[in-house]
């Protein structure tokens, strides 16, 4: 397995907090990720850290190179995109331009080619093309980012639980597209949730983050057999 | 009729300039969300930049340019040596910067151009004449209706409707233009999408100094006079123009600015013992309340449209 990501050592907060205390985690390449923690654990953290956006120390590397001093606008140039949580679209612009932005670190011809082919992907986006994010319902907001997150051809996608405020059924619609485009384009995916029991399905391996640290890993198969962890993100 | 025709080109012309300052206004404050004080200041300085010019006989058009540069560099260094270090520590406290901001310019301006003594009060400097941007002397107008109509109220007029056309296409036909509408909207996932905000916020104050540049030219040029007090009131007329408009609408200000400047020649010039020149100003005044009252976003500003 190469790593596509490998977090070693690393502390990051907001001020003088520090939310990740020596947190260290690795996504392979072509695999899909979950990282389990309950409100506060650091979960958002974690990926601001990696997209850049809070000071942090430690060891971050994407493909090998280290990104852990990188500006966001490098890291997204590098190839990780994230959805940001709480969909994190821009309510004003038409979902056309939500889309445009997302390929803003590209130069490339191919951005209305790749525009048509998420329409294909979420034909409701295709539908309210010229209306503004804002106008969008929840679920219609989510796929908005998460298209908007892969305009830039990311090879790391990081999301932020995307089930936040969403019924069940379309959150499972949701997993499903990130599943299938990481079987077909083997697209990389860090996905955090506190809703384990839909994101367990998709996942090739899971990490559980507990105060900033990790405190648990393996499979979604051995960590739903641990009676602890069952009982704290499964319910039953 | 010809009255009203000419009165109606007057208010178009003047309301060009404060149309000119009102962009500048709403396109910090869709950048940033701050009302900059300072920003008829910002235009005086480059307006005395072009005047300078003008005594080391550059022509009026080559020194326009000169004074826009100035005008973007000025907008963009107070972005980076002022409101972004003021604005992590507290937004509130970037209102004070813009207004020490404006008292520093016009000081500054006193300084160089005005005469003063130092340190010097302000208002009631030295008069320098300034040229205008289009022909206007005595003869120079043309009939409309029967109406003498000026050469340089139509010229105005024109340039502020080219300079709009050319920031509508900016805003929407540019990917720099998409840069900023997505950092107006988000500015965090402007970032999580690859903008470089920095590098937009500075671009966005120097266009809007720019800009800024052009309205104090134009308005020199109109009273062929530039002095020290020369922007206070068109500053205060362009914040009615984006309040009219809508803070977040750079069409709105334009068409706010052109409003005001109608509204104010129609009233002094009909009820000339109620308003007259003297009290016209408070038109200005009376229509930001009314526009508050009613619809407080605005004439054409969005109100905030969100789905949870």
């Amino acid at each position: 397995m190469t790593g596509v990501l490998h977090l070693s050592g690393v502390r990051a907060g907001y001020g003088q907090v520090n939310v990740l205390d020596d947190l260290s985690l690795e996504v392979g390449s072509g695999e899909i990720v979950v990282m389990l923690g309950a409100n506060g654990a650091g979960k958002t953290t974690t990926l601001r850290a990696v997209s850049g956006m809070i000071g942090r120390s430690g060891t971050i590397e994407f493909d090998g190179h280290s990104i852990a001093k990188s500006s966001p606008d490098a890291i997204v140039r590098a190839g990780v995109a994230q959805v940001p949580q709480g969909r994190g679209t821009f309510p004003e612009l038409s979902v056309e331009d939500n889309l445009r932005t997302g390929a803003f670190v590209r130069s490339d011809r191919e951005v209305g080619a790749d525009i048509d082919r998420w329409f294909d992907v979420f034909p409701r986006l295709r539908e309210r093309r010229t209306q503004r994010a804002g106008s969008l319902s929840g679920g219609e907001q989510q796929m908005l980012a998460i298209a908007r997150a892969l305009m830039s051809r990311p090879r790391l996608l990081l999301c932020d639980e995307p089930s936040l405020g969403l019924a069940p059924l379309i959150t499972q619609e949701l997993f499903q597209v990130i599943a299938r485009l990481n079987a077909e384009t083997g697209l990389s995916v860090l996905l955090v949730e506190q809703n384990a029991n839909l994101a367990m399905q998709i996942a090739s391996r899971v990490y559980l983050l507990e105060t900033g640290r990790i405190v648990a890993t393996g499979s979604a198969e051995e960590l739903s057999a641990d009676d602890a962890v069952r009982k704290a993100y499964l319910g039953f | 009729m010809e009255l009203f025709l000419q009165r109606l080109f007057d208010g178009l012309s003047q309301g060009s300039v404060y149309a000119l300052i009102a962009l500048g206004l709403v396109i910090i404050y869709r950048g940033t969300g701050h009302l900059n004080f300072a920003q008829g200041e910002m235009a005086l300085f480059a307006t005395y930049v072009v005047y300078q010019m003008g005594e080391w006989g550059w022509s009026i058009y080559p020194a326009l340019l000169v004074g826009v540069l100035v005008g973007f560099v000025v907008g963009a260094v107070a972005e980076v040596a002022l409101v972004r270090p003021v604005s992590k520590k507290s937004p509130f406290a970037v209102f004070i910067v813009t207004i020490g901001l404006f008292q520093f310019l016009n000081w500054l301006d006193g300084a160089i151009w005005g005469d003063q003594l130092l340190p010097n009060s302000g208002v009631g400097s030295k008069q320098s004449q300034f040229p205008s941007l289009f022909p206007d002397q005595p003869d120079d107008f043309v009939s409309i209706f029967g109406a003498a109509i000026k050469i340089e109220s139509i010229g105005v007029f024109l340039l502020v409707l080219v300079i709009t056309g050319l920031l509508f296409l900016l805003f929407n036909k540019t990917k720099f233009g998409l840069s900023m509408r997505a950092v107006a909207s988000n500015i965090e996932s402007a970032k999580l999408v690859g903008i470089r905000t920095n590098t937009v916020l500075m671009a966005s104050w120097g266009l809007a100094a720019a800009i800024g540049a052009i309205g104090g030219v134009v308005f020199a040029g109109i009273n062929n006079n530039v002095n020290l007090g020369l922007m206070f009131t068109v500053f205060i007329y362009g914040s009615a123009a984006a309040t009219l408009g809508g803070f977040d609408s750079p069409g709105g200000a334009v068409i706010g600015g052109l409003a005001i400047g109608v509204i104010e020649n129609m009233v002094a010039g009909y009820l000339p013992e109620w308003v007259g020149q003297e009290m016209k100003i408070a038109v200005a005044f009376i229509v930001i309340v009314v526009v508050l009252l009613f619809k407080p976003s605005g004439l054409f500003g969005t109100s905030k449209v969100e789905r949870v």
